[in-house]
């Protein structure tokens, strides 16, 4: 036990700034991901069948290529074409662009759970195509996106740790874990601080997510 | 964009054995998704009966369990079980894996990814399956009891194969995001794509014909769209067959989860 504890009071200052790190890396990828969400989204929703097909092939090529891929491609790949962008940049865009694919999937469905009938009585009510977006599909479809939004910010912060990791080398959560266990040799002990690491930042996003359901909860 | 589309750094497909290479490797993470997807399912059904048990400790045991290994990163289950797994396990799986199976898997490396891909994908599974599970009715379990079924009659008749049936896309789903994250087994010195992708893209490999990293990515990319997109439009073919021949309509109060699961977290 007492390892355990000097492991961590030890490296406090290394696990602290790893923690730091991978919070920031999170909340800008989730800016990104909400705004190109958000767009693409908006095409798949379009009246036109072209952009409609322009949203779908984003959502399907990213949400199938493994992010670790895109993370080569953004990264080593653009530098050796001319076009370097810095780990931060790689890392934040490549997070971000990826899980913009579910984002918009989960706004689409949020869209089409509003039904038919609301729509079709906004429209003959005389409200134009937006006006009906506006003021009855959005408010509606935000309340049931919620929780798969809630999900998704789970699952950055997961899939940041892939960042750290990769080839961009960001000193995010699991970074400091690995460097601590390298010059310790306590893997145990390294690894379980970085996991309860983790664990808080997921478990803080589900409370927040329960307080949000319950507060803004449809009740029909 | 001129860059992308210069035919001269498209040669490296035709020059070599750079796309044989490439796709040996693809092949490694195919065997490792197949093998830890059949093991993440019985896993993952053994833990959400676990968790729907009747028995209190049992449940909060396997509720506690479940709800660790899916929130932590793969990536770091990976990690940390190729730092902390005794080496006598790998030595284990070199003497105990057949010769006929594939040299990726031949490594004893392999343990702590396949060990790693189960522990969490069957707990992010085993959320998805009670989910399912839950969402039937309380009505059919009691009526089969009624009828004089049995606990375990009334799951393996009534309710597992109605609770999972619904439950089909989300697993699906789930199995595309193993697909993509047997990946991060690169980290653990596996032979799979993205080790090949690189040694494909460094200098004097195959007579010294030297991929660019963007193409060669760009190529490993659209191997894993490919095959998920197959998988995804299977188990759409699949659904729409189950539809019609159980006339199962849309099941409410599933569907948060169901994207929950298309994001890869549960």
């Amino acid at each position: 036990m007492g390892d355990y504890i000097s492991v961590l009071t030890d490296n406090l200052d290394e696990f602290l700034a790893g923690f730091w790190v991978t919070v920031r890396l999170v909340a800008f990828s989730f800016v990104i991901a909400m705004v190109v969400g958000t767009l693409v989204a908006a095409l798949r929703i379009a009246p036109s069948k072209w952009l409609q097909r322009i949203g779908g092939v984003y959502v399907e090529t990213f949400r199938n290529i493994p992010l670790l891929v895109l993370l080569f491609i953004s990264f080593a790949g653009l530098r050796r074409a001319g076009v370097g962008i810095g780990p931060w940049t790689a890392g934040i865009v490549s997070l971000g662009l990826y899980t913009a694919a579910y984002v918009a999937e989960s706004l689409r469905s949020g869209v089409f759970s509003v039904s038919k009938g609301q729509i079709e009585a906004a429209l003959s009510l005389g409200y134009t195509y937006r006006q009906t977006l506006r003021r009855v599909v959005f408010p509606q479809a935000f309340r049931t996106v919620i929780s798969p939004l809630g999900s998704l910010i789970i699952a950055m912060i997961k899939n940041s740790a892939i960042i750290g990791v990769s080839l961009l080398a960001l000193p995010d959560l699991l970074k400091a874990a690995r460097l601590v266990q390298s010059r310790t040799f306590e893997t145990n002990e390294a690894f379980l601080w970085a996991a309860a690491g983790y664990l808080v930042l997921t478990g803080l996003a589900t409370l927040t997510i329960r307080v949000l359901e319950k507060r803004y909860a449809i009740h029909r | 964009m001129n860059y992308l589309f210069n035919p001269e750094n498209w040669e490296w497909i035709v020059t070599g054995n750079n796309v044989r290479f490439i796709l040996q490797g693809f092949a490694v993470n195919l065997e490792i998704a197949i093998i830890s997807m059949v093991l993440s399912l019985i896993a993952g059904l053994a833990l959400a009966l676990a968790r729907l048990a009747r028995w209190t400790p049992l449940s909060v045991a396997a509720g506690t369990w479940v709800d660790v290994w899916r929130n932590l990163p793969l990536i770091f289950i990976i990690l940390y079980l190729a730092l902390s797994i005794p080496s006598s396990w790998r030595d284990a799986w070199e003497d105990v894996i057949p010769s006929w199976f594939p040299e990726g898997l031949q490594s004893g490396r392999v343990v702590a990814a396949i060990l790693g891909l189960v522990l969490y994908n069957s707990a992010v599974l085993a959320e998805i399956m009670r989910a399912g599970i839950q969402s039937l009715d309380r009505g059919q379990n009691e009526a089969a009891r009624g009828l004089g079924m049995s606990y375990r009659q009334s799951m393996r008749l009534v309710v597992l194969p109605q609770g999972l049936r619904r439950m089909v896309p989300a697993t699906v789903s789930q199995l595309i995001t193993l697909n993509k994250d047997t990946t991060l087994v690169s980290i653990v010195a596996i032979q799979e794509v993205m080790r090949h992708g690189r040694i494909v893209t460094s200098a004097n490999f195959f007579g010294g014909v030297q991929a660019p990293v963007l193409q060669v990515f760009l190529f490993v990319g659209l191997l894993f769209i490919i095959v998920n997109l197959a998988l995804s439009r299977l188990s759409r073919r699949l659904e729409i067959r189950e539809r019609k021949r159980t006339a199962v309509g849309e099941v409410k109060g599933v569907r948060g989860l169901e994207e929950q699961a298309a994001a890869g977290i549960g």
